[in-house]
């Protein structure tokens, strides 16, 4: 099923599930791994949606492939610049203004559902969304994509604030492990990031070993 | 001083884009262009990358070119299949090559597979999707062996294997069953020619001959019809008629011309 | 001046032959002739105080300030020729405005003050232009605390604990050193700065002055002028201290 809007004829999207959540310390982000064609076809199986932006800050990009690829772009080059000028890393909320900037701006061009998490010496981890038609929302959770429509309840009830990062890691694991059950643009792999002041790490779950949840 | 005369400058004109639409939504149709419905292909190997291509054009329901070469060389260690409007694969590729021929003449290096990428993507996603050339583009640089695809929008998509075109799909399939990690030159290969035919056979919008690049550190092998898995047949019966098939009834010679004095023309 | 007569002063286009752009020393000398100014670094923010020189008793008071808003957490105070120092001021505003447009946070002081010294500086290399007859203290309060900055006319810029420009910089400079900065509160460094323009007055060769204070607090972050209670008893306070002194002597 193919939920994202405004996408041009032929276009490939990221019909995609996508989580964030903060947690003591950091933020934990994950998303599957499918991009599709028309609702109809697989392009790539193993995607990788959780995009660099600068050392500490990633986004997570569903919509239009080229669009969001192209905004990732852009705000890394504007990131790359803001380190070299202020000769420090760029805090996480310089980096969801400049998407938010972009995404606003060129509303009318673009189909792009954005989350910019990260963390920075300032705020710690934090989490912004930033959906179609370029508002700007700072969450302690976020959840976007065509999967998201099926998690917003699970997340309300299972999210705690101060949770340890192995309790977020499973959260976010499981929550997008539901979508892929239920949305049939969403599927493949899991992939995780976890950011924290030490770095980001990456962790890999194949299609075979995604939990099956439900009956 | 400004000139009174309008010189066209060459590249796109949309002047007559508005009238098209509504001429179109009254019902005229515009014209095709050709497209190369195509199963282009490229995979990583032990050594680095192989692409491979078929070569029939189409233009609507009318194969335009049997041997249309789609593989095309960007820089001596990086090459590029495309498909898509054949006119727009061919120029956007044509262009970035001459790009990057005056980039290592200007650096003294060798050119980057993300030089193309980049500058490849970036290109795409200005014209949003109305320059329609969809790309696979692999090389080996610095970085080693890459490979990527470039959808028409702009947007790229990093694989060990991939495929484009109307016969992707059942290209993709060949691979999905047989490739594996570090494969040897010469089953890549085959490989690669395995997924060409795959889209040739099943695919109306591919067809006729396999071309195929092998790139690897230092050096590039192309093979222009590597494979011509669709030979012209021999026809049993012919056309042509034996001198003295038609039998002659009469015959008759006139003069046209009466010399009446003088000396006949030296025609010699 | 050992330039003079030499033609070497006379753009800021030509060096001297001793590696000198006389032009750009001028500019720093027309600041020296101003009335003091002083900016204090303490834990909970900064103090700018002014020695405005009053050149005329039909002047409305609190009228030409030289401490400006930049934006909301940025205080400016300027010393040397007023509209050069106004158009710093400007200068500074817009490229505030520019950075929030862009970024989506307030500027910090080493950045504004990277921007604006960028900007004094390029007044120093064209014989089409004047270099500034201003220089310009900077306060802020940003994401790293309390920061102060000093712009001279050359642009070059320094980060300070406390600064001083302007006739009684020297004298200033000997009480601000003698200061505990990183003990002094808010309250207390505003009386401190009060006290020190009162006694860097001279009041043999300028009769009128008027005490510009402004601070930026931690508590808010905002750049506003001292609230008038606590100035004006900061103002009696340097005044007792002026007489004690001269009934020392």
């Amino acid at each position: 099923m193919e939920t994202e809007l405004g996408l041009k004829p032929g276009e490939i999207g990221l019909g995609t599930t996508l989580v964030a959540v903060g947690f003591d310390g950091g933020v934990i982000i994950g998303a599957d791994s499918r991009t599709s064609m028309g609702g109809a076809y697989v392009v790539n199986r193993v995607t990788d949606k959780l995009t660099y932006v600068s050392d500490r800050i990633y986004c997570c990009r569903s919509g239009s492939a080229a669009d969001t690829q192209a905004v990732a772009n852009l705000v890394t080059y504007y990131l790359q610049l803001y380190a070299i000028q202020h000769g420090e890393e760029p805090p996480v909320r310089v980096a969801a203004a400049l998407f938010q900037e972009l995404c606003y701006k060129n509303k009318e061009m673009l189909s792009a559902g954005i989350i910019c998490a990260g963390w920075d010496k300032y705020a710690g981890g934090s989490v912004y969304g930033i959906p179609i038609g370029g508002s700007l929302h700072k969450l302690p959770y976020a959840t976007a994509g065509s999967g998201s429509t099926y998690l917003y309840g699970y997340l309300d009830t299972a999210f705690r604030p101060n949770m340890t990062k192995e309790e977020t890691i499973e959260l976010v694991k499981t929550a997008i492990a539901l979508a892929i059950g239920r949305d049939g643009s969403s599927g493949g792999c899991i992939r995780l990031a976890v950011i924290t002041e030490d770095g980001v790490e990456r962790h890999f779950i194949p299609g075979d070993q995604v939990p099956v949840l439900g009956i | 001083m400004v000139s009174r005369v309008n010189v066209p400058k060459g590249g796109f004109n949309f002047d007559n884009y508005q009238r098209n639409l509504i001429l179109q939504q009254n019902g005229y149709s515009m014209p095709k262009a050709t497209k190369t419905g195509t199963t282009i292909t490229g995979m990583k190997f032990k050594n680095g990358v192989i692409l491979g291509a078929d070569t029939r054009a189409t233009g609507e329901a009318l194969v335009q070119d049997k041997n249309c070469p789609k593989i095309h060389r960007m820089a001596p260690n990086i090459f590029c299949c495309g498909a898509g409007t054949a006119a727009d694969a061919d120029k956007v590729t044509d262009m970035v090559a001459s790009q990057l021929e005056l980039h290592r003449l200007a650096t003294g290096r060798e050119s980057r597979v993300t030089t193309v990428l980049a500058t490849l993507s970036q290109y795409l996603f200005r014209y949003q999707g109305h320059v329609a050339a969809a790309l696979v583009l692999g090389g080996v640089d610095v970085d080693g062996p890459q490979l990527f695809s470039v959808a028409p929008h702009g947007s790229t998509d990093k694989l060990p294997y991939l495929s484009q075109g109307s016969g992707s799909l059942s290209a993709i399939a060949v691979f999905e069953e047989r490739w594996r990690e570090n494969m040897e030159r010469d089953e890549a290969i085959e490989l690669v020619k395995d997924s060409i035919k795959a889209g040739i056979f099943n695919d109306m919008g591919s067809g006729f001959n396999i071309d195929l690049v092998v790139i690897e550190k230092g050096r590039a092998d192309f093979y222009r019809n590597i494979e011509t898995p669709c030979p012209t047949i021999e026809k049993i019966g012919n056309y042509k008629f034996q001198p003295g098939t038609t039998a002659v009834l009469s015959e008759s010679f006139r003069n046209f011309v009466t010399i009446t004095e003088g000396d006949a023309m030296d025609i010699s | 001046m050992s330039s003079i007569g030499t033609g070497y002063d006379l753009s800021v286009s030509t060096y001297s032959p001793d590696g000198r752009v006389f032009q750009v020393e001028y500019a720093a000398k027309a600041v020296d002739n101003s009335g003091t100014v002083i900016g204090l670094r303490v834990p909970e923010g900064i103090v700018l105080a002014v020695e405005k020189l009053v050149q005329s008793k039909l002047l409305v008071p609190k009228s030409n300030r030289s401490i400006q808003t930049v934006d909301t957490h940025i205080g400016v105070a300027t010393a040397g020729l007023l509209a050069d120092g106004r158009h710093i001021v400007n200068r500074a505003r817009d490229e505030a405005e520019s950075y929030r447009d862009i970024y989506r946070v307030p500027i910090s002081g080493k950045m504004i003050a990277d921007r604006v010294g960028h900007y004094v500086q390029i007044y120093t290399l064209y014989s089409s232009v004047r270099p500034f007859g201003a220089s310009a203290i900077i306060g802020t309060f940003d994401l790293d605390g309390p920061q102060l900055y000093m712009i001279e006319p050359s642009g070059v810029y320094w980060g300070y604990h406390g600064c001083a420009i302007g006739k009684g910089k020297q004298v200033a400079k000997t009480e601000i050193e003698k200061l505990n900065l990183d003990k002094l509160s808010i309250v207390d460094a505003v009386k401190q700065a009060a006290r020190i323009i009162y006694a860097v007055h001279d009041e043999a060769k300028d009769k009128e002055f008027e005490l510009e204070l402004s601070w930026v607090t931690a508590q808010n972050k905002r750049h506003e002028f001292v609230p008038a209670d606590l100035a004006a008893e900061a103002e009696r306070l340097a005044k007792e201290s002026l007489n004690e002194e001269m009934e020392d002597d």
